[in-house]
């Protein structure tokens, strides 16, 4: 690790060997007697209205010479860096001594200050980097409740979270992730609140991460979760501040990776993919009502495609005579066999699904006219598809997208289903779920069972899982999180 | 594996065994069990179901006074004291449980072809139910438990429908009188079902690894109550629907409700129930298997567990893709010359550790 030396040109020469980029620039400049000075910054990443008003205005009408004649050896002179500190005023403003720290705060964002016959730099933050501004997420969107969403900055990000929460007790501990992105990734808990060893064990994990770049949470989420080949999230994800900091509130502890606007949360049960940010906004019996509703949309969305094809293929007495018929009738003259009908209209809901996020959305209008309409009517008209089978899949796919956080899983569930369902019918169905249930009943997030509150049962829970008991209810903090501090709540009933 | 990882992996809780006992264990009886009872006991079945259950109560009650006499586990105070002699015992349960295993899996695989298919499934459907196995097989006591935890989910709202909506075409008359018919009927209906009532086998392996709480016995016996309370319900609605043709009614949970009025209308939703409590019998069945593994892990080491799993899984698949069509000649055996093996490991060898400690709770108090 090299250190600055005390002359400047030496430094200059240093840095654009070590950073040889060109969009590093280097401003020279010197103070009112002729001692040179050099700011270094990384294009397009500063304030540099700030770094001349602040920091190259103020060093041009010092004089330094001043200061060594006021020295009792004039030989031994050296600049003063405690006299640039307090000339410059700078409200961020560090010293560094080597090479590689100041390289670093350089491609931060950060500015280089070096001053002829000093061996040290002064780290200057007038960070200005290109941020979107703070939208209402897409993908969590509610009708009651904040809007503000989490965006791809971390200092936003951070602040959003400590306008929330304007605890001491709030700790924010950044880590540094990806040999080439050096990625900041802060872990926010309250403390005195959170299981500490939970804590230490996400703290340690993310330090052994050993990966290029980080462009996003879920690379982090991935590291996270202590078995990569599982289709079940072991991480929760928001994109909301008002949620994170609920979640902090709990006990839980979050995680901030600069460049995702999506922020992770352990430890995560499966129930926490049925909550909504807004059932906490409206009345406990709605709220209720609302989970169970998304409950039983699920559980549609999972197996209604399976079950269809369970009912033509191997157990009629399923359904309803009249229904039967019905569906006999209209399946009377198709080419193609339950299950491959089932196949070929989920596919194309997939299809449909992938190619509509990823369109202009210009162009996302005229695909829904096609896709929907045109696709749909010609196929049953010319009688590739019934219509059964896609009202099944479309009813389906609107269920899944009542649990958002659930689609990706879902979807491969879904499908895994209707093999099942295809080849061995309401046993291998039935077979199916016992096996994922068995499964998950078996599976953690950093201590927390995956099913808890329904296995192993901890009764407390159970009032913030389907059912949402009101707030005064929910005094204590959540047992499986194992919090020290027990309590969150003291309202008299 | 550490004695602290065994532990962890093997830790139930008092509310975990209580909730087997009520929701999981009565659920193998509701298949086969009825329709011999109804035909051995020539109707009065709920005599010889409350003889297993007082003689299991018993065994359940013994291992209760033995678990109570420390709050450490039982199991680790049986290796204490038997040491290396404890091999046996695993062995023996090993060979035990694969025995027990054999009945649970031909009705299964009978009851699948009758409840999932109104055609004619292939005879290697049933093979996936043994990736299940394999894959239960593989896990701990800790699964057990917090499967028990969501059977309360899983069987009681179903149970109580199709009860429910049995109870309308019930004539609880048929029933009556109690106990009046011969004694050696029962006793016949009480041998031939004693494979299907060997409840204290299967509590054994939670009721040793828990750790003992003031107030467990209470939970657990109120347990094993209610599972008996359903069974006995379960039995008495059974056979007030079918009555005389009761011994033809085999898989009685999923044709209990068949005769209930609104099903021509909304379509056969018992069956959805039944599909729930089959769910609970697909565990169930996969229990034995999975405890002989873990005796047999014991032998041979933690460290073999999936393969043992997967060997076991094969091997049962191979019995029961071969023996199948010798489904009454089985039966009879287990109803007869095999009867010692379960009369020893259900009702004598798990009340030994209660006369273990008994005797060191004496020598300790005459000190």
């Amino acid at each position: 690790m090299k250190n600055f030396v005390e002359n400047i040109k030496e430094n200059q020469n240093e840095l654009k060997r070590l950073l040889p980029a060109e969009d590093i620039l280097y401003y020279a400049f010197q103070t009112a007697d002729k001692t040179n000075c050099l700011l270094c910054y990384a294009d397009g990443m500063v304030n540099k209205e700030l770094l001349g008003q602040l920091i190259a205005k103020p060093l041009s009408f010092l004089y330094l010479a001043e200061e060594k004649k006021s020295q009792n050896d004039p030989t031994m002179y050296k600049p003063s860096a405690d006299l640039i500190e307090k000339t410059l005023r700078f409200p961020e403003l560090k010293r560094v001594t080597d090479f590689q720290d100041a390289i670093k705060e350089i491609l931060d964002g950060n500015t280089l200050l070096l001053i002829d016959g000093l061996e040290i730099g002064f780290i200057a933050g007038a960070k200005l980097l290109p941020v979107r501004a703070i939208m209402e997420p897409p993908t969590d969107v509610a009708v009651k409740g904040p809007r503000e969403g989490f965006i791809e900055d971390i200092k936003t990000n951070m602040t959003l979270v400590r306008k929330r929460l304007k605890s001491p007790d709030l700790r924010m501990d950044t880590l540094r992730v990806g040999k080439r992105s050096d990625t900041a990734v802060v872990v926010c808990y309250l403390d005195k609140t959170v299981n500490d060893k939970v804590r230490q064990n996400i703290a340690k994990r993310i330090e052994q991460i050993q990966i290029d770049a980080v462009p996003d949470s879920s690379y982090i989420a991935a590291f996270l979760a202590p078995n990569e080949h599982s289709v079940f999230r072991r991480i929760g994800t928001t994109e909301k501040p008002d949620v994170f900091c609920a979640k902090l509130a709990e006990g839980r502890v979050g995680i901030l990776v600069d460049g995702s606007p999506i922020a992770l949360t352990a430890p995560y049960l499966l129930t926490e993919d049925l909550q909504s940010s807004e059932d906490y906004f409206i009345s406990p019996f709605m709220a209720t009502l609302m989970r169970l509703l998304r409950v039983f949309a699920i559980v549609a969305a999972l197996l209604l495609p399976a079950f269809y094809i369970t009912v033509q293929l191997f157990k009629m007495q399923l359904v309803p005579l009249g229904l039967m018929l019905t569906i006999a009738s209209s399946i009377r003259e198709l080419p193609l066999s339950p299950s491959m009908e089932m196949f070929v209209v989920l596919l194309l809901l997939e299809i449909l699904k992938e190619a509509s996020i990823r369109m202009p959305k210009y162009v996302g209008m005229s695909l829904s006219v096609v896709g929907a309409l045109v696709l749909g009517e010609t196929a049953v008209s010319a009688g590739f598809l019934s219509t059964p089978a896609i009202i099944i899949v479309a009813f389906s796919g609107i269920c899944m997208y009542t649990v958002p956080a659930f689609v990706e899983t879902g979807s491969i569930l879904r499908w895994l289903f209707l093999l099942a369902a295809g080849s061995l019918g309401p046993f291998g169905i039935i077979l199916f779920a016992v096996f994922i249930l068995y499964y998950l009943l078996s599976e953690e997030s950093y201590g927390a069972p995956l099913l808890a509150p329904f296995t192993p049962l901890i009764p407390h829970d159970l009032k913030d899982s389907f059912v949402k008991y009101g707030l005064r209810s929910l005094a204590t903090r959540p047992v499986f999180l194992q919090s020290p501090n027990k309590t969150r709540l003291r309202a008299k009933k | 594996m550490s004695q602290t990882s065994s532990t962890k992996n093997n830790a139930v809780s008092a509310r975990q065994i209580a909730f087997f006992a009520a929701f999981i264990l009565p659920v193998y009886k509701l298949v086969e069990a009825p329709s011999l009872l109804a035909a051995y006991a020539k109707g009065d079945l709920l005599l010889p179901a409350l003889i297993h259950f007082f003689s299991q109560l018993g065994v359940i009650i013994a291992l209760l006074i033995a678990a109570s006499k420390s709050r450490r586990p039982l199991m680790e105070r049986l290796q204490e004291k038997l040491g290396k002699k404890l091999l046996i015992f695993y062995g023996f349960y090993a060979v035990y449980y694969l025995f027990a295993a054999v009945l649970p899996l031909l009705d299964l695989e009978k009851l699948v072809y009758a409840a999932f298919y109104d055609t004619a499934p292939t005879l290697f459907s049933f093979g996936a139910f043994f990736l299940l196995v394999a894959f239960v097989c593989t896990k701990h006591l800790r699964s057990v438990g917090r499967f028990a935890d969501l059977s309360v989910f899983l069987f009681v709202l179903p149970f109580l429908a199709l009860i429910i909506m049995s109870i309308v075409e019930t004539d609880f008359s048929s029933l009556l009188p109690f106990f009046e018919r011969d004694l050696t009927d029962s006793l016949t209906a009480v041998s031939k079902t004693t494979a299907h009532f060997s409840d204290a086998a299967l509590l054994m392996p939670l009721l040793l690894h828990t750790q003992y709480e003031k107030g467990d016995s209470k939970k657990i016996l109120g347990g094993y109550g209610v599972g008996a309370g359903l069974t006995l319900v379960f039995l008495a609605v059974f056979y007030g629907v079918f009555t005389t043709v009761a011994p033809r009614e085999h898989y009685a949970f999923l044709k209990i409700a068949q005769y209930f009025p609104a099903l021509s209308v909304i379509g056969r939703i018992d069956l959805l129930f039944s599909y729930c409590i089959c769910a609970i019998l697909f565990f169930c069945t996969c229990l034995p298997l999975q405890y002989a593994t873990g005796c047999l892990s014991t032998l041979i080491g933690e460290d073999k567990r999936p393969w043992i799993a997967a060997a076991i899984a094969f091997v049962s698949f191979l019995f029961t893709l071969f023996c199948n069509r010798f489904y009454d000649s089985i039966y009879g055996l287990f109803g007869g010359v095999f009867l010692p093996v379960f009369i020893i490991g259900c009702n004598t060898l798990p009340s030994l550790p209660s006369l273990l400690f008994l005797k060191k709770k004496n020598k300790k108090e005459k000190t």
